[in-house]
């Protein structure tokens, strides 16, 4: 009896969580022809406040802009990433978007599978099992240039710290990372190079927090950082890294936002470092839509406003603000490089 | 060899400490419930779910009524909540322990992501401002104690409370008729019917109390430690509980020593931008002491003999 009545406690309680994970809905108007649109999320899921939340704020902008239908899944586990891509390409929508680099393998088998439906993936490529680019003609890679967002709030941290015009004053900022792979070290590193190029005396330390999800873990590699001198803190991992806007407004320093403008997040968040998913995903649609698409990779950068940065919730002195506005032109014009490996 | 100086440097400073006892505080709320419900002969592997739960609630209460107090109350609430499932479930209906453990932690994960979207829409969850935060007390006097008055006397409410209770457990299972009660249920549920003991309701309060600990446990991490909920965000603290709990072969005392030697890990993993080793090895650190002590110092760790096993009335 008690095995049976939990059986059936099992199915009810797998089925109430299918029933939660099928939260993406269709919907849409009339119209001539009407672009069907289909974004996967990675596990990160769409209130990530970082790419996936960002992909759809490009998603819905497209569709307000062009009328088109749009369909979101999230993805719950690594093996959902595969059918979640194969049920919209299935259904011939114009274009599937996947939303992270940890989709590069299904994109690149799906793909395979699909050859006439167009695919986009954002922080990838359409790839085999070893990591190497399948170079589809159905695929395009969004990619972006980390380091050039990077640099700007580099400039900012090396600035504030040569003027003696941050907290301590000790010669020494720092940047929490979430797990050491291409995207967060694109960030690092510019960051390091421009505070450097700022400060020539400076010192950046570089923690990981081996986590994306847990404020308390990025809290405590920041705390040890601040407790070694490190005065303004840059977060580079996600959910994890409200952790560190967290310690670093909890010992009256300034703190760095990424990904998003995280302005509200704490009141000490002086500047975010900017990578304009919504901007990439939009494009992307707007290809589509205008028949533009191509296939290989496509690069956002300062150069073409996909990456940046915002001014948050300090005042910049002039000679801050005039720095900031002639590295970005270099970089735009293309005599500053920020470099893509932490130095 | 410069990573080992530089970890044994670390080991004299009290900022280490400080955090080693924090980290440990989060793993020690769990563990408590955990050992309390198992002594009762109540398997629970739960402490991950009730602990999400409660971090969820107790985030929500506290953006809505700006009480940190009254918050951590909605989260110790949820977390009894969903132990009050697992206890109908597998004292009542006489489940399988083990899975609607595993059923209530995957029900957590996704009620709280189903609930964010509901409650928050896509946006952020909002973020608990610095004076709504269970706060920080530093303990007048003691404080100034050199280096102890650091790490035992400047730190969160919560740890305080956790202190708290870790000799209340310790002293009411093994010094009290109640605790004799417990153990009595956990070893031979028969016996202790025949002498009288309600096994049910003993279980149930046991099961409860793990509930309300983790719940504990989830809002230090929310509302005292973050000031945000992010989904998942317990990141595998219940199950680290869970092995404290084993590694402690079931009494509160050894499931403190564990939760130690787990927080002095993180603490050492925290500072690995200063120490000059890959964050990856650093990481595994915790884990690696567990192997050898477990290997070398515990020995054998025999759970209470009724553990698991659910209690049939008049049975043999």
């Amino acid at each position: 009896m008690a095995h049976k009545r939990l059986k059936f406690l099992g199915v009810a309680a797998a089925v109430l969580m299918v029933a939660m994970a099928c939260g993406g809905s269709p919907s849409g108007g009339g119209g001539t022809k009407q672009y069907k649109i289909g974004l996967v999320t990675d596990i990160g899921g769409l209130n990530d406040k970082s790419f996936n939340h960002l992909a759809y704020v490009g998603l819905e902008k497209a569709k307000s802009d062009f009328g088109i239908v749009d369909s979101v899944t999230e993805s719950h586990s690594g093996n959902d990433y595969v059918p979640n891509l194969t049920s919209f390409a299935s259904k011939n929508y114009d274009l599937v978007i996947g939303v992270g680099f940890l989709m590069q393998e299904a994109v690149g088998t799906v793909s395979g599978t699909f050859p006439n439906i167009h695919f986009a993936i954002i922080d990838g490529a359409g790839t085999d099992s070893t990591g190497k680019d399948l170079q589809h003609t159905n695929v395009q890679s969004l990619f972006f240039k980390e380091q050039d967002a990077g640099a700007m709030v580099g400039v900012i941290s090396g600035m504030l710290e040569k003027q003696g015009k941050a907290k301590k004053n000790k010669g020494v900022i720092s940047a929490v990372g979430g797990v050491s792979i291409p995207p967060v070290n694109h960030y690092i590193a510019g960051y390091k190079w421009a505070a450097t190029m700022e400060d020539p005396g400076i010192k950046v330390e570089v923690g990981y927090s081996n986590d994306f999800t847990d404020p308390a873990k990025c809290q405590g590699v920041a705390k040890g950082q601040i407790n070694d001198g490190s005065d303004i803190l840059f977060q580079v991992a996600g959910g994890c890294g409200l952790g560190v806007l967290q310690a670093a407004g909890q010992a009256g320093l300034y703190s760095i936002g990424v990904d998003a403008d995280q302005k509200a997040a704490d009141p000490s968040v002086i500047a975010s470092a900017l990578k304009k998913v919504d901007v990439a995903t939009y494009t992307a649609i707007q290809n589509v839509v205008k028949g533009q698409f191509k296939s290989g990779a496509l690069t956002f950068s300062i150069a073409n406003d996909g990456a940046g940065y915002a001014v948050d919730n300090l005042t910049l002195p002039a000679d801050i603000q005039a720095e900031l506005k002639t590295v970005q032109d270099k970089i735009k014009a293309g005599t500053l490089t920020p470099p893509a490996d932490i130095p | 060899m410069t990573a080992v100086t530089d970890i044994l440097h670390l080991l004299f400073t009290a900022n280490l400490w400080q955090a080693t006892l924090a980290a440990a505080v989060l793993l020690l709320l769990p563990a408590l419930g955990g050992v309390i419900s198992e002594r009762s002969g109540v398997v629970n592997i739960a402490m991950e779910g009730m602990m999400l739960t409660g971090a969820f609630f107790g985030v929500v209460a506290d953006l809505a009524w700006h009480n940190p107090l009254a918050a951590t109350g909605v989260a110790m609430l949820a977390g009894a909540l969903m132990a009050t499932v697992h206890a109908v479930v597998s004292i009542q209906f006489r489940a399988d322990q083990i899975v609607s453990g595993i059923a209530i932690n995957i029900f957590a994960a996704g009620l709280t992501v189903f609930l964010v979207n509901r409650i928050y829409g896509l946006q952020d969850v909002g973020h608990v401002g610095q004076s709504e935060l269970i706060p920080y007390i530093n303990v007048p006097g003691l404080d100034q104690i050199p280096f102890l008055g650091k790490v035992l006397f400047q730190q969160n409410v919560i740890v305080y409370a956790a202190l708290i209770i870790l000799v209340l457990t310790h002293v009411v299972l093994f010094r009290t008729r109640l605790g004799l009660r417990i153990r009595a249920v956990g070893e031979h549920p028969q016996a202790a019917d025949t002498a009288g003991i309600n096994v049910f309701a003993i279980r149930y309060g046991a099961v409860i109390t793990s509930g309300l600990l983790s719940g504990l446990s989830g809002a230090f991490l929310a509302i005292g430690i973050s000031n945000t909920f992010v989904p998942n965000m317990t990141d595998g603290r219940g199950y680290i509980a869970l092995a404290a709990m084993i590694f402690g072969k079931w009494t509160p005392g050894g499931a403190f020593i564990a939760c130690l030697i787990f927080g002095l890990g993180q603490a050492i993993y925290d500072n690995n931008s200063i120490i000059h080793v890959s964050p990856y090895l650093l990481s595994m650190l915790p884990y690696l002491l567990t192997l050898i002590v477990l290997a070398g110092v515990v020995g054998r760790s025999t759970p209470p003999a009724a553990d698991g096993l659910p209690y049939v009335p008049g049975s043999e």
